[in-house]
This record gives C-alpha cells, structure tokens and sequence, in this order.
C-alpha cells in the first residue's frame, strides 16, 4: 500500500490536490472540508508518513486557526451572544464564519502538506517537464528548493564563522538574535554571489541548449493512476452537479 | 590544422581599467594536452575563458582579434552550441554543483539530459564515469553536502562524462590530497588517450611534467614562451616569468654542468637516470 | 609553558563517528607547525577542537590556561585565530578595508591603533592597493589573504591556518612563508593544515601527521618522509626530491632541494678526489 501511493505519478498527486481546491468551493458548510484532515491522516498513515504529516501540519496550522476563532468569534458582527466576558462577547455568527474559513484553510493545507510528504521534489519536476514546463521554471523551482535547506547549513557556516571572528553567538536569546541578524543579509547575499559562477556551471551542463530534454530517472506511470483519476474526476462530476442541481 | 586558435587576441574585463590578455597568438591541436602555468593573475582563467566561448559571450567587456573554434569565429557561435564539444571546469569548486539535482548520479546525469541524451544510455554513462572516479560511496549523496574535495571530483565527472571533444580545467586539484590529485592527473590522462584535447591551467609541476605534452607560460596577460614539456620545464626562464619548475628540475638546474650531468630532468624517472652517475663509483 | 595543549581529546560526531580518537598534542609561543594528512583523516576536526567551535566529546583542550569547554568560541576567538578553508565562508563586508579592520572591534583599542593593526595586516598579506575593493572583484586565491589579513588582525597568540595553499601559487606561497615567519618571530604560533609537502619540508620544523582521527607521528619533515610504512598508512607522498634521493639510494634523508644538491655536488667533489 505503501509503495502504490508514493509511486503514485505525481500529477495524479496533483490533481488530487486539485480536486480538494475545487471541490471545498463547492461543497457547502464546513464538515466536508474538515472531514479532508482525517482523510489526509489516514493517507499519510498509509503511506509511512503519519508523524511527519502532523508534526508540519499541526505546528503550523494550529495557531492560525485559534487565532481566527478568536478575532472572528469576537469581532464578527452578529447578534446571537453565546458567552460574554468583560468587553469581549463571543458570538455565534462569528464562530460559524470562523468554521467556514478555517476549515477550507485546513482542507488546502492538509491536501499541499500530505501532497509534499508522499511526492518527491525530483518526481515533481520530471512530472512538469515532462508536460512541457520550460527548463528554466523547474530549474528555479528545484534550486529555490535546494536553497532552504543549503541557506539554513550555510547560517551555520557562517555563524560559525562569526563566532570564529569574536561575535559572541551563544547564549540568551538577545545575543543570538544580534549575531544572526547582521548576517542575515550576508547570507541571502552569498547565496546568490555566487549565482555568476553558478550559471557558467548550468551552462557547461548544456543547460542553454535547444534540444529536447530527457531524463535519467524514469517516472511509470501504472493502472493505480488511471484509476485513481477516474476516481477522483467521477467525484468531481457528482459534487459539481450535486452542487448545481442542490 | 589547429582546433582552437586565437590571433592577436586582448581581451579587457568590464570592470577592469587594465587588460587581462595584450595580443596572445595561439594554436590549439587537436589530441594534445597543453598545460598552462604561470603566476596568479597571469590571465591563465581568462585564456580558458574565451576558448570557452564564456568571453564575450557571458562576460562581455572588450574582445579584440580573432579567435576561431573548430574553424568558425567564436563571435558566430550560441554559447550552447559550444556546451557539447568543449567541457569546462573552473577554479571554485564550491560553485560547480548544479543545484538542480538531489543526487550525485544525478548531477552527473544532468548535463547529458540537457543534452536529450536517451535515458538508457545516460545511466550506462555515469555509472562508468563514477566507477572510473570512484564515487561509489557517495553516488547517492546529497551533492550541496559534499566536502570541497568532493565537489571538485564530482564536478570534474559531470564535465568528462559529456564526452567533449576539448576539456579546458582551472585547477582540478587544489582541494584535493595527493593521492585525490593523483587519481584526476591519471584520468585527464585517459581522456588524451582517448583523444581527447586538453588544456589544464595547474600549478603541480612534478604532473604536468609526467602527463602534458606541450608547456604555455603566461605572464601579465601574454603567452612568454610555449613549447614542448622537456624543454620548457628544465627551462630556468620559467622562473623569471612567474612560474615553477618540477623540484627535479631544480635540483638539476643546479648540478647541470657537474661531472657526469648534461641533462636537466623533468620526471623522477629521467632524474633516476640522470643522477644515478653521480653515485660514488657510479657508470664512468 | 603550552599556550595550546590537546590532551586524550575525542569528538564523536552526531552520527556518531568519530571525527578523532584520543589526541594529544601540545604547542609553545613562536612555533609554527604543519599538520597533514589524508582528506578525512581528522585535520579541520582536531583545529576547530582548538579555536572551541567543537567541544570534546572526551578530553581536555587548553588555550592558554583556559578550558574551552568553559568558554564560548567568540571568547576564545580572542586567544585563537582560524582561517577556514573556504574563503567566502568568511567575507561579509563590502571593502577589504573593513573586512580586516572588523576584527579589531573586539580589542579594546583606540581608532589609530585599530588602523595601525589593520593596515599592518594588509600589508603583510600583500592587500594594501586593493583594500578599496569589494573582496569579490579579487579572484579566488586572493581571497584567501583576505581572510588570512582578517585573522592576523585579530592578533591572536595563535593561528590556524586550514589549506592556505591550495591554489597557491609560487610567489603567494612565498608570501605565506614571510608572513609565518613574521608571526612566529613576535611570538605568535602557527599551525598550518596543508596537502603540498613541498612547501612543509622547505618550511616547517615540526610535522604532525594524521590519519583515521588518529596522530600518527608528531616529528620532523625528515624523519616522517623517510618512513614508508607511515607515509603509505596515512596516505601521503614524500616531496619530489625525496621520493628521487630514496630511488638513488642516497643517504641523508634528503627533504629539499638544497640538500639534495648539497649531496649531489659533494658526491661529484668525493669523485674527483678519489680520482
């Protein structure tokens, strides 16, 4: 089960991702669009990535939706006072609002979260070359992508650097910050100082040329796909025209 | 019939008020491996450079003269036509990770993609190359997370692996250790053995003495002397141009002219033969 | 007295390698030193053990009287200078001028001091007419002076320098020996990491040879490129003269030039007299 998901191709993953986009639009009130976290979960668990799937999405979602309960659950305009303490009431009308946009909030990033877990960055750009993206596109894609994890290594080196040099880097919470600030703009800067060079290296990889790109790794395309799409386009069609006929 | 050639070429970096190369005349044959040395500054990277196609086309600034590849005027050429038949490595090998790839296999992959190679034989390509620099134990590696050395290696396989005809290298080997830099020196070998052209820009003489078939000195932007490797390195006018002799040169140099020593060697073989009459009762 | 002593010091690796196992080593102001060995072998490990980048796993590390496990590194920056092996990891600003002169910010000087400093750096690195520029605009091998420039201005009692020569050439590996000479002679100390032996035999009194996270010999050029048995275990080539005075069978222990053309001429002198 495991290896069907993740060989799954991953423009099948996308118009999964698709699907969720549209139909959260279409379905009305908000327990269809939570229900895609469960259906999400139950996926990532299939697939092997359960606890990387929470740790992302958890981490990062959580605070956002309290902080939409509470700026739309008070401030909201409606009549129907539900519980009322000092000069804040929390009304139901904005609770009701809160739970239509947080949980097309949740349903999206679920869906893009589980889509990252289960697909490879490097199937990704095969997949879209392959569709015809310009070279160009998924270059920067694959090397914006690249850049996160070499910028964080490379804070390293050179905080390391700049302990090296007598700025003091450990400690409370204020020395760091002062140490890692000034530095900030010497990192975005390096990265790209040496984009020069960079773009001599793609040149001598032939990376200019007007022939048509191949690829070594080889994406197949198998029946899980095929099936998996009609899936997803045959529920489409029912949403849609659920939704249109009510 | 030369290769690669150049006429009275200068050549003037956009931001320089000065001249990195002042009327270089030079011929590049094919199936030989020139090696190019001097003091830094020279204009060593920048001869590299423009046989590369990079100036003018990259870095603009001002070209004069006439500088041909495989017969036609560079300034006709596409940078990307150029790709396929001349590879190039330069200096920093910190820079020369695509950072398209997440792989070594398929970093060294990438430029043969680029070049719509089929997949199959791509794969049979790499393999080779990485069984030839033996990069077995990281051909799953990260390749921004590879220390210096090893970018340098990786770097030098994603270029041969592209099979050009001409390889130009900058300094392949400066973050390497001796036994690193042995195993490259031993590969450019193998690629001028297999016809390749090379221009290698090195400062390790003891190898370019073993390896290079003709010698081009550079100083302040101009070809000083070019000839073959035994006369150029057991040339003491090297020195006085900004350049390094192999030690056994040196050391031959210095002992020329003594009883039994007529010749300056350039390899420790030709030094064992050399400086084997000088033993106590040695060949009389 | 040490000003920098390594005693029994491992450091293991998140990963759980050990980068190096129990090394000991010990250095005197005003001595310079050349460590070598194989890529991999422990070298930049065992240097950032002693500028406290790395705290030992086991062990003690000792700076001029402090244990770096008691210190952070900014504070033993102050005792021990480190020049990383890839220049740009250490250029932040936008002249020369001010790269160097950064590093007199923490010496508690006046403004005429710090520029005596700084200008004195640049002039024994070579940088004074390009002090001016954006450290960019020089190519990479002069960068490294740059960063070198940095560190001497930090006026550290000891420097480490990790591969000053790699992509060195003649005249810069000249001006690398005059500023190590300069160091060591007001008594700083200097330890050197590099692959070129040439440069360690014509240079350096003390070799410390490493392989496997191990110190396999801590001697003299002379003594460690005449043993085959080490030079194979830990990967590394005698220099050139070398490797001919052991073909020749030439006694001595033959290391540079001169003493292979010292040998050389008294051999030709030894002829003609038995003549």
């Amino acid at each position: 089960m495991k290896k069907s998901i993740l060989d799954l191709y991953p423009t099948t993953k996308l118009l999964g991702v698709l699907f969720v986009f549209i139909s959260i639009l279409i379905v009305p009130g908000y327990a269809y669009q939570y229900a895609i976290l469960p259906i999400c979960m139950v996926i990532a668990l299939l697939a092997g990535v359960l606890q990387s799937f929470c740790s992302l999405f958890f981490k990062g979602v959580t605070l956002i939706v309290l902080f939409i309960f509470i700026i739309q659950g008070f401030f909201y305009p409606g009549e129907t006072v539900l519980w009322s303490g000092w000069i804040f009431s929390l009304k139901l009308e904005g609770l009701n609002y809160s739970l239509l946009l947080t949980s097309k909030i949740v349903a999206i990033t679920a869906s893009i979260i589980l889509f990252f877990q289960i697909t490879k960055t490097k199937d990704l750009i095969i997949a879209l070359e392959k569709m015809g993206t310009p070279k160009k596109v998924t270059y920067v894609i694959m090397s914006t992508l690249q850049i996160i994890p070499q910028m964080r290594k490379q804070l390293n080196v050179i905080m390391d650097a700049q302990r090296s040099r007598g700025v003091e880097t450990e400690g409370s919470l204020m020395i760091r910050a002062k140490a890692i600030v000034p530095v900030l703009g010497t990192l975005i800067i390096s990265s790209f100082e040496n984009t020069q060079e960079r773009v001599i290296t793609l040149e001598s990889r032939a990376f200019t040329t007007q022939r048509k790109k191949t690829n070594v790794t080889v994406l197949p395309k198998g029946p899980l796909d095929t099936i998996v799409r009609i899936v997803l386009l045959l529920l489409l069609v029912l949403i849609i025209w659920k939704g249109v006929i009510g | 019939m030369s290769l690669l050639s150049m006429k009275n070429v200068s050549y003037r970096y956009p931001i320089n008020n000065w001249k990195s190369l002042k009327q270089v005349t030079l011929n590049i044959e094919a199936g030989v491996f020139y090696a190019v040395i001097g003091a830094g500054g020279a204009g060593k990277t920048t001869l590299c450079s423009v046989f590369r196609g990079f100036i003018p086309h990259f870095y603009h600034g001002e070209l004069e003269g006439e500088v041909q590849l495989f017969g036609k005027n560079l300034l006709q050429y596409e940078l990307a036509d150029i790709a396929a038949r001349i590879g190039y490595l330069f200096q920093n090998p910190f820079t020369q990770i695509s950072g398209a790839k997440e792989t070594v296999f398929e970093e060294i992959a990438y430029g043969l993609e680029n070049l719509g190679v089929e997949p199959a034989e791509i794969r049979k390509k790499v393999e080779d190359v990485i069984a030839l620099l033996k990069l077995e134990k990281i051909a799953e590696s990260n390749p921004t997370e590879l220390s210096g050395g090893q970018k340098q290696r990786v770097a030098f396989a994603s270029v041969i692996v592209m099979d050009p005809e001409v390889i130009i290298i900058d300094e392949p080997t400066s973050q390497l250790d001796p036994q690193g830099t042995e195993e490259i020196f031993r590969i450019i070998d193998l690629m001028k053995q297999r016809g390749k052209t090379i221009i290698l820009v090195e400062h390790k003489m003891e190898w370019i003495a073993e390896f290079a078939d003709r010698i081009i000195v550079m100083e302040d932007g101009q070809v000083v002397m070019q000839g073959d490797t035994q006369s150029i390195l057991s040339n003491p006018k090297v020195m006085e141009h900004g350049g390094t002799l192999p030690q056994y040169a040196e050391v031959g140099l210095k002992l020329l002219g003594e009883e039994g020593i007529h010749q300056v060697p350039i390899t420790r073989k030709q030094g064992e033969l050399v400086f084997s009459k000088l033993q106590k009762g040695g060949a009389e | 007295m040490a000003i920098l002593t390594l005693d029994q010091v491992s450091f293991r690796y998140p990963n759980g390698t050990n980068a190096v196992d129990r090394i000991s080593m010990s250095f005197q102001a005003g001595e310079k030193a050349a460590i070598i060995g194989q890529n991999g072998a422990g070298k930049t490990t065992a240097v950032k053990l002693m500028n406290g980048l790395l705290k030992p796993s086991s062990g003690t590390v000792t700076v001029d009287g402090w244990d770096t496990k008691e210190h952070t590194t900014a504070q033993i920056s102050s005792k021990v200078g480190y020049v990383f092996q890839n220049p740009d990891d250490q250029l932040f600003h936008e002249t020369i001028y001010e790269e160097v002169a950064f590093s007199t910010r923490h010496l508690n000087v006046d403004a005429a001091e710090a520029k005596k400093i700084t200008d004195t750096a640049l002039e024994l690195t070579g940088l004074t007419e390009y002090a001016t520029l954006h450290p960019y605009s020089l190519p990479y091998s002069m960068r490294k002076f740059v960063t070198i420039a940095a560190v001497i201005a930090m006026q550290s009692k000891v420097m480490i320098l990790d591969e000053p020569t790699a992509g060195q050439d003649g005249r810069s590996l000249e001006r690398l020996t005059r500023i190590t000479d300069y160091l060591t002679g007001i008594g700083k100390t200097v330890i050197t990491i590099t692959h070129d032996m040439t440069y360690v035999a014509n240079h350096f009194e003390r070799v410390i040879v490493m392989a496997n996270g191990h110190v396999l010999s801590d001697s003299t050029a002379k003594e460690i490129f005449w043993q085959p048995a080490l030079m194979q275990e830990s990967y590394i080539q005698a220099p050139p003269v070398s490797q001919l005075a052991s073909a020749l069978h030439w006694p001595g222990r033959i290391v540079t030039v001169d003493e292979f053309v010292e040998y050389g001429s008294g051999q030709v002198l030894e002829r003609k007299d038995s003549m």
